[in-house]
């Protein structure tokens, strides 16, 4: 038989209420879509992950805005090549534990694992930059009218096709 | 997530979200959704399962390129063994829920997500 995901499996107590009763909020809207316009085989793939990873060398996410302000988290983002390997980065997201894709990146953000698939052929190419950013906000603005046109652009300029978004 | 992913496919780019709350990624209105049931900061599975982690980005990908109507979810069949104990909590409780303890009274603005006005800084 096909599998049907329990979305509140790992949850429970008071985040399994609010998760249920955030799922419950959305209204019907117009969904964007653009068509895959090339085979896998010739797409070059990005991955966008809400983890809150930056590199060791690069600048932390600052974890004190949110303890400051627990609605709100560091709406900026940072950039990871497509050289990253595992041990280069660390997670900063205050909802999980970080142990696991700091032990191994590939958990949470597959760089090693998409340079594979390009090796085999089966896309064109991993991108040469992947992104992250903190997850938790309760006031996306921010993140939403900066960071993520930012974001965009840069795909843009690396001729992206597909990005996966990887949530934790 | 979600929200980012409509500003990223609006823009001319192919998105999917491997998600571990698909209900949610959905509600806000996603073009495609590849739903996993694994762990919490283990999206693509444990450390060091590298065949696990490039089976399930496969199966992604894979979804991707089936899903052909805005808002579909395809649930990819990966099983997580429950015998795995495995600490998914952060070292800390996140701010929210210190903050929530001590004020009882915002919860229901939290269920909303209507957080209370932002303050002069």
């Amino acid at each position: 038989m096909d599998k049907t995901v329990d979305s509140y499996r790992f949850l429970e107590g008071v985040p399994r209420r609010v998760m249920k009763q955030w799922a419950s909020l959305g209204a019907p809207r117009e969904i964007p879509w653009t068509p895959l316009a090339k085979p896998l085989s010739q797409c070059a793939v990005s991955l966008l992950s809400s983890a809150g990873v930056a590199l060791i060398t690069d600048q932390p996410f600052d974890q004190g805005i949110e303890r400051r302000d627990p609605w709100f988290s560091d709406p900026s983002y940072r950039v990871l090549p497509r050289t990253a390997s595992t041990g280069s980065a660390r997670v900063y997201h205050l909802h999980i534990n970080p142990s696991f894709a700091e032990q191994d990146l590939n958990c949470v953000m597959p760089i090693e694992r998409l340079n594979e698939l390009e090796a085999l052929g089966e896309i064109g190419r991993s991108a040469s930059s992947h992104y992250s950013y903190m997850g938790y906000t309760v006031r996306p603005e921010a993140l939403l009218q900066h960071s993520v046109p930012g974001i965009i652009r840069r795909l843009r300029e690396d001729q992206v096709d597909v990005v996966i978004l990887v949530p934790v | 997530m979600g929200l980012v992913q409509r500003e990223i496919e609006a823009d001319g780019f192919s998105t999917i979200s491997l998600s571990m709350i698909p209900e949610l990624t959905a509600s806000v209105g996603v073009p495609r959704i590849a739903a996993i049931e694994h762990p919490f900061g283990l999206t693509l599975g444990l450390p060091g399962d590298s065949v696990r982690q490039l089976e399930v980005l496969r199966a992604t990908l894979r979804a991707l390129e089936e899903i052909s109507q805005p808002g579909t979810v395809v649930n990819l069949p990966f099983e997580w063994k429950s015998g795995d104990k495995l600490n998914m909590y952060p070292p800390e409780p996140p701010p929210i829920a210190r903050y929530l303890r001590r004020h009882p009274w915002h919860f229901p603005k939290f269920l909303r997500r209507a957080p209370p006005e932002i303050r002069n800084v």
